[in-house]
């Protein structure tokens, strides 16, 4: 790695994040091959339907824990919202359209704020709905009926913002991905993702640059 | 293929459950140990291991005088069945007879259709890990004999036949008996091939749904979201593509300068 980067994530940030994302993804691939008879080949890879569901469902389990500590670690931060993020909202961010000025963001703009909170809710709503599919016959049938369209469509809603979530930190904004990887960033990316959270830690000296040390 | 249907007139009924143990023997499915719960009825419902039974029900007559309502039960063989629609795996199917079958080597145990069925029929077997149900007697209907549970009917209580045929036998044996008697079943879920004549109002007769359909939740998870997910998915994938060409990633200042895109940000 070169030399000057920024140090933006901790492992613990990183091992989290990690765990949600790829029970997450092993859970939207084995639902959809249970969900559609046409996508019953990705059971046949595992060893059948049967096994298919086991592996579903204590993902399920690996997805809860990593949502607990998802949210633990980051509610504060990215479960709220300041007076400031209307404007960065109002303008999407520049993503979409062309703005003049798009207010600098903190450590998590308001979009990935955003996707936290959706992700949190749906996450927790797919844990509940998912435990009474399990056990079905343990509550009354009425209820476990409707279990199914909830549980389909926040997965709608989650697989959704997966692909957002996994475009602009990769092809759609470039520099991101590193944040996520190794967790040090070039100063221009965070001046342009994360332009006030820089002149935060800039203030509080409290910038960890790599072969620097604190400066 | 003609479709066939099973018609059960219980005004015919003794309640001897002679079809009851017919299905078990054609089945093989061995009976289980019951408690006396001070009714005739046994076992209290169906079970993985009793695909059909009579429900005996006490009621008065205009005098008030006990009369026994009897009333086999079990899979109403549904033309728009909840259980096919919502089975994941193809193990409950619809054969070309009309009736549904299910496949047990196929069952995942899932239980989706135990919560989805309106009759309430499907049951789970622990000990397998699978569903069960009446199919009918698909091994005999293909060979052109009649289910068990109506070969061992001994008043005529259970015909079985072509469906025209067995609806103009109901609705001829309804207006036959008159008062309250009905025919139910060709009106709901378009059409059961299981029909029932029955004598008394139909809300009458206990664990009987007055007006079963496929469950609204279950209509709008497979024919609303399940579509919905595959053009959601479809269009987060084309929109984000589209992003990427169109509109372009998001770049740093000093990026875009060495690396001009036609607007990028």
């Amino acid at each position: 790695m070169q030399k000057g980067l920024i140090k933006v994530t901790d492992p613990v940030e990183r091992l989290i994040h990690w765990g949600l994302a790829v029970s997450c993804l092993i859970l939207i691939v084995t639902g959809m091959g249970m969900m559609f008879r046409s996508f019953n080949f990705i059971a046949t890879i595992l060893g059948g339907l049967k096994h298919l569901i086991y592996v579903h469902n204590f993902t399920g389990l690996a997805f809860t824990a990593a949502l607990v500590f998802t949210i633990l670690k980051w509610w504060k931060e990215a479960g709220v919202f300041a007076p400031e993020d209307v404007e960065w909202l109002k303008a999407a961010g520049g993503y979409l359209w062309h703005t003049d000025q798009v207010p600098e963001a903190g450590r998590y703009n308001p979009g990935q704020k955003v996707f936290f909170i959706t992700v949190s809710t749906c996450g927790v709503i797919m844990v509940i709905t998912g435990l009474i599919m399990w056990f079905p016959l343990s509550f009354p049938v009425w209820l476990v009926r409707w279990m199914y369209p909830l549980h389909a469509l926040w997965f709608i809603t989650i697989m959704a913002f997966f692909i957002i979530h996994f475009y602009l930190g990769t092809g759609g904004s470039p520099g991101s991905s590193a944040a996520m990887f190794t967790g040090w960033v070039t100063k221009d990316w965070l001046r342009k993702q994360h332009g006030k959270w820089l002149k935060e830690i800039e203030k509080k000296n409290k910038l960890e640059i790599l072969g620097g040390g604190k400066d | 293929m003609f479709e066939i249907t099973k018609l059960i007139d219980v005004s015919k009924c003794t309640g001897c459950r002679g079809c009851q143990v017919a299905c078990k023997q054609w089945n093989q499915l061995p009976a289980k140990q019951t408690l006396n719960r001070g009714t005739y009825q046994n076992p209290p419902d169906l079970e993985p291991n009793t695909w059909t039974m009579v429900m005996f029900q006490e009621a008065s007559d205009e005098t008030g005088a006990l009369k026994w309502l009897f009333r086999k039960t079990g899979c109403m063989h549904c033309t728009d069945a909840s259980c096919v629609k919502v089975c994941p795996s193809g193990a409950l199917y619809y054969t070309n007879l009309g009736t549904v079958a299910l496949n047990r080597e196929r069952c995942v145990g899932c239980k989706e259709c135990v919560s989805a069925c309106p009759f309430e029929i499907p049951k789970y077997d622990g000990a397998a890990d699978k569903v069960a149900k009446c199919d009918l007697c698909l091994s005999r209907i293909e060979r052109d004999m009649t289910p068990a549970c109506v070969k061992a009917c001994p008043t005529g209580a259970l015909q079985f036949g072509d469906k025209e045929t067995m609806l103009q036998t109901a609705y001829r044996r309804a207006q036959e008996l008159g008062g309250n008697a009905s025919v139910y079943g060709d009106k709901f879920v378009k059409g059961t091939h299981v029909l029932y004549v029955l004598q008394e109002k139909s809300a009458i007769y206990a664990g009987l749904p007055l007006k079963p359909t496929v469950p609204l939740a279950i209509i709008v998870w497979k024919d609303l979201l399940k579509p919905l997910s595959l053009i959601a998915g479809g269009s987060m994938l084309a929109g984000t593509f589209l992003h990427y060409i169109l509109r372009g990633p998001k770049t740093s200042d000093e990026d875009s300068d060495t690396n001009k895109r036609e607007g990028g940000a």
